[in-house]
């Protein structure tokens, strides 16, 4: 057992899938000698830069991501570290390409790429875009988000074995700033399978990456409001994990979805529309989206701090949705 | 008969194959990209490669490339309409898109440039495998102001990649001429990225053809990419029922007159390869294969509704 960062669950995710299977390799900007950005890579080339499998790229993420899927297509297994989600403009074409390969091709073609991308509000100045709602929009793309060291390992490698595009995304406010123990005998996480990590009556909070975190610290402040939480953890963007989701809802009758996406064109709201869908007859409020505001990513930490959810703002809100309901006059009102 | 014989022969059936193909198309559906002028090119770089090389063509010659990879001539024009039999079962425009069972890269949502980088990483792969293979992207000399073209030349140099990037430089981007486009010489850009920019008379088949061979030979050898530019002129419309009122008629009818299929016959007759009366043999047979695979595709059936289930969308575990 060994007590590991987000960062570094990654980086063992990605040396273990290397050793065993020669078909795995990784390219990016500045992932050689350097240890990648955040040290995204630390380590990998000092054990696999002499078999040219750690690959410096150029200054050219569109052909980076391009060249990972012509290599994927001819049976290899490429990871591509993007740096940032902010970069993700520059891929776009070819993130669309890739995810309709297999399809276009009737099934012949297989795009086993893993697109690694650092994003979010946390301890580093810029470069926190959470851009992923974009990446949402083009089919046969997967998009993941873990939350813990342990999620990490194990998606990353789900990911680097997965046979479609993956995006996975990697965030900032997370990567160094726990340990979490993990053992050899690490359990599969497979992509589109969610987590719920607290149970409760009164109500359902979703959410991926950081926002697991704020979730969890609203669930207990309820809690000591005697507001019993579900708090699930998505960990797979897309595809979702429709039943989890649903499930947790139809028994709760209350929803909060939370995203660091600014809301316009949010991935967030699909699960709200699924939910109008197939859970309305048992909601008991509305739907709540507790995003960032639509405008671009502020650059001051007190703005970039008031622009993302905070716990402040789910406990509140989940006050509201409680409060609006005669059958629960019993729970006492937040009071800010 | 004579290796030489031999070549010519399938260098002259890939030219009058497009020809006959393009006619074929052409008369049926007036968004065909045509080929007239262009054959030279396409025979001379798409001949001989192996099935385990990647090839990702100009779409102009896609299906002619897909034909020299060895695509069965009905599923492959079924594919130009769509029709369930195609390769792409309906899914997706057969005449950008050719088989990737092949190894043919295609236009996969319509956007030049990509492509590109694909190519370069199917080279990337077949360094990393130890394989003697190699792969050719071709582009136009409209792509080549694009920066994936840039950039796929300048990471293939970098990495010494085994890759032939060919420019069929028919001095049009859809209406926009080559002089609106491109500043300067394309072939000169190799220098440029590190590698040697050859630029051929796109007219001539032979000299195609040699340029290419050479450029196969020393990336098989690991010695890296090399940029051909293939120069010659559209005389065909963007699409078949392209009114071309951007252009002047004599400098089509100037173009026409340099046609590398009259061309490439005479030079076979004259030098005595094959006879006139041998030439329209092959002529008749490939007319004869082209007119029964296409009628037989158009009766093919349309893919069903079912095509768009979202089941089909992701790869599932291998069986």
């Amino acid at each position: 057992m060994t007590r590991r960062t987000f960062q570094q669950a990654c980086v063992d995710a990605i040396a273990e899938e290397m050793r065993h299977n020669q078909d795995v390799f990784i390219m990016g900007e500045d992932i050689g000698a350097f240890g990648g950005p955040l040290k995204s890579t630390d380590g990998l080339w000092e054990e696999f830069g002499s078999q040219g499998r750690v690959i410096d790229m150029p200054i050219s993420e569109g052909t980076i991501v391009g060249a990972a899927i012509g290599a994927a297509l001819q049976g290899k297994r490429p990871i591509v570290d993007l740096m940032f989600l902010e970069f993700l403009g520059l891929v776009m074409q070819q993130l669309l390409d890739s995810g309709a390969m297999h399809y276009y091709s009737a099934g012949h073609m297989r795009v086993p790429v893993v697109i690694r991308a650092k994003y979010g509000v946390g301890p580093f100045p810029g470069h926190a875009y959470d851009l992923h709602s974009w990446a949402a929009n083009v089919p046969g793309i997967k998009i993941v988000a873990p939350s813990t060291p342990r999620d990490a390992k194990a998606m990353m490698i789900s990911a680097i074995r997965d046979d479609n595009p993956v995006l996975f995304l990697e965030h900032m406010a997370l990567y160094h700033a726990g340990k979490e123990d993990i053992t050899e005998d690490l359990p599969v996480v497979p992509i589109g399978k969610a987590n719920i990590i607290r149970q409760g009556n009164d109500l359902t909070i979703i959410g991926a990456g950081l926002m697991v975190n704020r979730a969890k610290q609203a669930a207990k402040k309820l809690a000591q409001l005697g507001i019993e939480s579900d708090v699930i953890d998505l960990r797979t963007i897309i595809p979702l994990d429709k039943e989890t989701v649903i499930t947790s809802v139809k028994k709760t009758g209350r929803v909060i979805i939370l995203s660091e996406a600014v809301r316009a064109g949010n991935s967030a709201h699909e699960i709200a529309s699924l939910l109008a869908d197939h859970a309305f007859n048992w909601l008991k409020a509305p739907i709540k989206l507790i995003s960032s505001p639509t405008i671009p990513v502020p650059f001051h930490r007190d703005l970039e701090k008031a622009f993302i959810p905070n716990v402040d703002d789910i406990v509140e809100t989940a006050c509201s949705l409680l409060d609006n309901n005669a059958d629960n006059k019993g729970i006492l009102a937040y009071e800010r | 008969m004579t290796q030489k014989n031999n070549l010519y022969q399938e260098l002259y059936s890939l030219m009058i194959f497009s020809r006959i193909l393009d006619k074929t198309i052409g008369a049926h559906d007036g968004h065909w990209h045509g080929l007239e002028g262009e054959e030279a090119i396409v025979a001379g770089v798409y001949h001989g490669l192996r099935q385990t090389d990647i090839l990702a063509p100009h779409y102009r010659g896609s299906p002619v490339a897909a034909y020299a990879k060895g695509a069965d001539l009905r599923r492959m024009i079924a594919g130009l309409f769509s029709k369930s039999t195609g390769y792409n079962a309906g899914r997706h425009r057969g005449d950008i898109c050719a088989p990737a069972q092949f190894n043919l890269i295609g236009l996969y949502t319509g956007s030049l440039g990509p492509p590109l980088g694909y190519a370069t990483g199917a080279a990337l792969a077949v360094k990393l495998d130890g394989r003697d293979d190699v792969a050719v992207a071709v582009f136009g000399d409209g792509a080549s102001s694009r920066g994936d073209c840039h950039e796929a030349m300048n990471l293939a140099s970098v990495q010494k990649l085994p890759i032939v990037f060919v420019c069929q430089n028919n001095q049009f981007a859809i209406s926009t001429p080559a002089a609106h486009g491109v500043s300067g010489s394309i072939a000169a850009r190799g220098a440029g990225f590190g590698m040697p920019g050859i630029a051929v008379d796109g007219n001539d088949v032979l000299a195609v053809h040699s340029a290419m061979q050479a450029a196969i030979a020393k990336a098989r050898k690991g010695e890296g990419p090399t940029l051909i530019e293939a120069q010659t002129y559209r005389v065909a419309g963007h699409f078949y029922s392209d009114s071309e009122d951007y252009r002047a008629q004599a400098e089509i009818d100037h173009w026409r007159k340099k046609d590398p299929l009259d061309h490439f016959r005479k030079h076979l007759i004259t030098h005595q390869f094959f006879t006139k009366a041998e030439l329209e043999t092959i002529d008749n047979d490939i007319e004869q294969n082209i007119t029964s695979a296409f009628e037989q595709a158009l009766k093919d059936p349309a893919p069903n509704v079912d095509q768009l289930s979202e089941e089909y969308v992701y790869a599932g575990e291998l069986k």
